[in-house]
């Protein structure tokens, strides 16, 4: 048998249309420099004294790819808590909280003030706690099940690394807030570290752990679509590339770092579209909604890639923008 | 639905069903009835799917007959028990012994397909020593196939119907990754999970014939839990959406509705070709090569029918094996109910296994067993509660209000070959004027003894997990084997390793009925290996020379 | 039907109708062909002859005494309809004649063991009158001349009890009883776990909530 047929009509074109885009970005992403729209990194002679407006801005970034992991984390953790029939009263925390982190993130990504904000920062904080909670949860509802940590209770079980999902958003969105923070005339930095460094290798660590979980589930669907590679090959490659940014050299050329993390991003949004696709593959599509919504793969998770990219590119910004990095 | 499956055949005028499109259509190879062609294989199901298949993609002329419907899953089938008895063998068989065999929905398809469109996919693999079970421990007989290359067929059979199964199998030597993982397993089969670890063995999940994602025109299961009466998914890997569209695509004809009645052999003892009864009236078809794939009660039942002056008791009876060492597997279960909703009508029936009894040979009986979780509908529920507890009434219907907290463990146990278990022709006739059967069993003092001790272990399992109400099933029994014995020699079996009748060489048997003995795990995953090797094994001999085309 | 409320403990899954699917995605258009003609069997003797069809009819009561609270539903028209068509399970006891000739044999001996213990037909009896008829047939100690107490056994218990069951639990009506889903396609089910309710699955009540009960699983569907 095993004779795999593509998609066909509306979904195959689709599915060639994201593929192909994404198939561009590759292209853009290692040939680098001709789009790019940063200029090569200026010699240090010529720098100018740090501004309060790019550790605004950069901190906007990073308001922005928390809002986006937030995003993502509100609309799964409704679904795949909703599939799991609300058994336990906790299990809607991660829906207040994430859309708390959402809202707090869309106000930050549009206040152009230079100095933290104590709701936001609340959230943030709340919200990394939360994910940490979150995991203890999903832990101990895996070693509730026979077996405890077999491959039966990773796949079906509450998923492990999915908590830290939101977790990351607040913890990126606190990151966010320490940038906003940054006296006047100074560099913005986390744990008196460069704050690249520290966003960057974050962001990098928070790739590796997606793409373990998209992993696991891809695995669990068998791969049964050449383009469920994507998302185990793409992110780590980025997070290598940005994690060598964040520990390596200063003043190094970071722009196929860029461009990876920018095909990273566009990954991300593009596999919802995958993934809508997946469920109108399933048994009668999209009429059985309430089944394939569920079942199917889940449909706002791939853009938990796109919220680490994005904080990934803040992240080599926030480099650019300090002199010592 | 534009016409009736069962009533016309549809498999005509150089088309076949589309078995993934309502209403649609695909190409199909014709043949006259007056070119022999090379192989007419009889039954498409477990066994004769995987060879038409297998034959057509080598190059040769094939046509599969079945005397079942040609059905399209999606238009065809209902969610209803009842309705869907449209799949099961129907047609009148006595039976009669110390223990009779129920027949019809329990282990007999009629249908393209086979009884893989009801079965409940459990696909598991032998365990080595019962290839050799004389030799190695010591009861019933020796097959002449060779453990390690039905591995690979194993591996070749699991590829090709995607089984979903766990990434590592506790029993048993090392096999290939399953193609696709195991499903999520449901309320009833995590209390076998549970009971089995409160025992300390080892349990899994079973390695089922049904896609956990997507395939070609397959979606994934959906756990509407209809498994035994068709999947109307077509999330089922039956032959009837792998192997049977794999044939077509390579030039096989398939004939719906066609009853093989009699296999017409000339003046040198070889077989010309079948005479088969489709749209009112019986025709020749000529062949090269015949190969019979109809299960244990078809398949003797066939080859007793097509006798001749030459072949007084039927063809390939030289030994007188034909029809005897009818096998079926203990069936017997535990039913109990829980505080919990369980509601174990969801997902496919067996989603977890122990096969503890299979692999441990520290017992008082030969042969094994294994038991898996049960999520029976409730039909075949009200028949199990009121045959076993003796109860109707307004008894049976409270007791059946307890439906949605039921839990149950039901093995598959080896019976061992009996000569006395046979299958014979009756007086009696059926819709087609061919002769029915007459089945006679009985269960052997073996037999029964492994069944108390399973029902002991079921029990136990069922107790610590703190089921209430805990009640045995004991007379039920599924799955058929032997009848055409696989052998040696030709004074002892009807067909070689190679599934080749001894007496007449261009008949071949290839299904259930071949095997000596049954083991402790359902016949089907087996049955297909052995029609693989089976049709590698025919390649073989025709590039020898040994068999004429 | 009564308008008396049926006893809380009888109605496990009050309110919840199976039939309220019909039009979801749980039904596919094999199952609504099936399912509808299931529902409008003709509620009369076609195979049996009048006094068949009342030793039937008697028979069915006591195999499955329906509440009065609800329509029940027409087992004997099930089983006579099944005999019409023939429709049989693919195996026969070596011991009895095909079904048709049995269920006739079976229904005239237990009118026949009527007449000549009580002096009245089978469904003129009391229901514990026939209640130990059915029992002694079932056990294997009643025959009549001709019909063996074996075959006799083999009837009520492979063919009255077999059929007139199959009859009920193949009818939506039973399915609500018990709380069943009913058809599933191509919509089947998601939630896999013990104690996990789809939003299309019946609600169980205790003895406390029945009503409540009754009001939720009207919107079960």
């Amino acid at each position: 048998m095993a004779r795999y047929k593509g998609p066909r009509g509306a979904a195959g074109w689709a599915l060639g249309l994201t593929g192909a885009l994404t198939a561009a970005c590759f292209a853009a992403a290692t040939r680098g420099g001709r789009m790019a729209r940063h200029p090569a990194t200026p010699p240090r002679a010529s720098e100018p004294p740090p501004s309060p407006e790019k550790a605004t801005l950069a901190a906007r970034r990073l308001n922005r790819s928390a809002g986006t992991l937030a995003a993502s984390v509100l609309f799964d953790s409704a679904v795949e808590h909703y599939r799991g029939d609300f058994e336990n009263r906790a299990m809607y925390t991660p829906i207040v909280t994430s859309a708390l982190a959402l809202a707090v993130s869309a106000h930050g990504t549009f206040d152009k003030s230079p100095a933290a904000h104590k709701i936001r920062d609340g959230v943030y904080l709340l919200t990394g706690v939360v994910g940490l909670i979150g995991t203890g949860f999903h832990v101990w509802n895996v070693v509730q099940k026979p077996g405890r940590f077999i491959w039966q209770n990773l796949f079906y079980g509450a998923p492990l690394g999915a908590p830290m999902a939101i977790g990351l958003s607040g913890l990126l969105g606190f990151f966010s807030e320490r940038v906003r923070d940054t006296p006047i005339g100074q560099t913005p930095r986390l744990f008196g570290l460069p704050a690249g460094r520290v966003i960057g290798a974050v962001s990098g660590a928070g790739m590796v752990g997606t793409t373990a979980e998209a992993g696991l589930l891809h695995f669990r669907g068998s791969f049964h679509d050449p383009f469920m590679a994507l998302p185990v090959t793409m992110p780590p490659a980025a997070a290598a590339a940005l994690t060598n940014a964040s520990l390596g050299a200063a003043r190094t050329d970071r722009r196929l770092t860029r461009w990876w993390l920018r095909a990273t991003a566009i990954m991300g949004v593009s596999g919802t579209v995958f993934h809508a696709i997946g469920v109108g593959r399933d048994m009668d599509g999209w009429r059985n909604i309430q089944q394939n919504l569920l079942n199917g793969p889940p449909i706002p998770a791939p853009p938990a890639f796109t919220g680490l990219a994005l904080a990934g590119l803040a992240a080599l910004d926030l480099m650019e923008d300090d002199s010592d990095v | 639905m534009s016409d009736n499956p069962l009533h016309t055949p549809r498999a005509l005028n150089g088309r076949a069903p589309d078995v993934f499109r309502k209403g649609a259509w695909v190409p199909m190879r014709e043949y006259s009835q007056n070119e022999a062609v090379d192989f007419v294989v009889i039954g498409t199901g477990a066994g004769g799917g995987p060879l038409i298949a297998r034959l057509a993609e080598m190059g040769y002329s094939v046509i599969g007959f079945d005397a079942g419907a040609y059905f399209r899953p999606l238009e065809d089938f209902a969610s209803d028990e009842t309705s869907q008895s449209q799949l099961y063998w129907t047609d009148e068989r006595l039976i009669d012994g110390a223990n009779p065999i129920k027949m019809g929905s329990n282990n007999s398809g009629k249908a393209v397909g086979g009884s893989t469109v009801h079965f409940a996919m459990v696909s598991l693999r032998f365990r080595p020593e019962w290839f050799q079970s004389r030799t190695k421990l010591g009861y019933a007989v020796d097959w002449p196939l060779d453990w390690r290359e039905m591995w690979r067929y194993y591996d070749k059979a699991e590829r090709d119907l995607a089984i979903a199964g766990p990434i590592s199998y506790p029993w048993g030597p090392k096999r290939p990754r399953y193609p696709y993982r195991a499903h999520e397993i449901g309320g009833a089969a995590e209390w076998l999970a549970r009971g089995a670890e409160a025992m300390g063995y080892q349990w899994s999940e079973t390695p089922l014939a049904t896609v956990s994602a997507p395939r070609g025109d397959s979606p994934s299961c959906v756990y509407r839990g209809f498994c035994r009466v068709g999947c109307s998914t077509n999330a089922k890997q039956s032959q009837l959406v792998t192997y049977i569209p794999r044939a077509l695509k390579a030039g096989a004809e398939i004939r719906d509705l066609a009853m093989v009645g009699r296999i017409e052999t000339n003046a040198q003892g070889l077989a010309t070709g079948v005479h088969y009864h489709r749209e009112g009236q019986w025709h020749f078809q000529r062949a090269k090569q015949v190969i019979v794939a109809g299960y244990a009660i078809e398949t003797p039942r066939l080859l007793l029918n097509s006798a001749t002056d030459r072949f007084p008791d039927g063809l390939a009876n030289r030994s007188g094996y034909l029809g005897r060492n009818l096998m079926v597997q203990s069936n017997q279960a535990v039913y109990g109910r829980m505080k919990e909703m369980v509601r174990w009508n969801k997902g496919p029936p067996s989603l977890t296994i122990t096969e503890h009894w299979n692999y441990e040979d520290k017992k008082d009986f030969f042969g094994g067993y294994c038991w898996m979780a049960q999520g029976p509908l409730p039909l075949e529920w009200s028949a199990a509660v009121s045959s076993s507890r003796g109860l109707w009434g307004e008894a049976l219907r409270q007791k059946m209000m307890d439906y949605n907290h039921q839990v149950g463990l039901k093995m598959v146990g080896e019976m061992l070959p009996s000569m006395e278990n046979r299958v014979t022709l009756a007086e009696e006739k059926d819709q087609y004027g061919l002769p029915i059967t007459r089945i006679t069993y009985g269960w052997q003092d073996n037999d029964k003894t492994m069944i108390q001790h399973a029902l002991g272990e079921m029990q136990r399992s069922l107790e610590l997990v703190g089921a209430q109400d805990i009640w045995r099933q004991e007379n039920d029994t599924n799955h058929l084997a032997g009848t055409a014995r696989m052998g040696f020699s030709a004074e002892s079996s009807v067909v070689d390793a190679d599934c080749r009748s001894w007496d007449v060489p261009n008949l071949w048997i290839c299904d259930g009925s071949i095997f000596p003995t049954t083991g402790g795990v359902n016949p089907s995953l087996t049955i297909t290996a052995i029609a693989l090797r089976t049709a590698d094994r025919i390649q073989t001999l025709h590039r020898q020379g040994k068999i004429t085309l | 039907m009564s308008d008396t409320l049926p006893n809380p403990l009888d109605e496990r899954y009050p309110g919840y109708d199976v039939l309220d699917k019909r039009l979801t995605p749980s039904w596919n258009d094999a199952t609504r062909r099936v399912i509808d003609a299931r529902l409008a069997v003709p509620r009369e003797a076609r195979f049996l002859n009048a006094l068949e069809w009342r030793t039937l009819s008697a028979l069915c009561d006591r195999v499955m005494p329906q509440p009065t609270y609800r329509p029940p539903v027409p087992l004997a028209a099930y089983v006579d309809q099944k005999l019409l068509s023939d429709t049989r399970p693919g195996f026969r006891d070596a011991a009895l004649p095909p079904q048709r000739e049995t269920w006739k044999n079976g229904l005239a001996v237990f009118e026949a063991e009527a007449m000549a213990r009580h002096d009245q037909s089978f469904h003129a009896l009391t229901p514990s009158e026939q209640e130990a008829l059915m029992i002694e047939a079932g056990a294997g100690r009643l025959g009549h001349a001709g019909w063996s107490a074996e075959q006799m056994q083999l009837f009520f218990n492979g063919h009255v009890l077999t059929d007139i069951l199959g009859a009920y639990y193949a009818h939506p009506t039973a399915w609500s009883e018990i709380g069943f889903g009913g058809p599933a396609s191509p919509r089947g089910y998601v939630r896999m776990q013990n104690d996990r309710r789809d939003p299309w699955e019946a609600i169980e009540a205790t003895p406390e909530t029945v009503e409540k009960t009754r009001k939720e699983n009207r919107n079960v569907r």
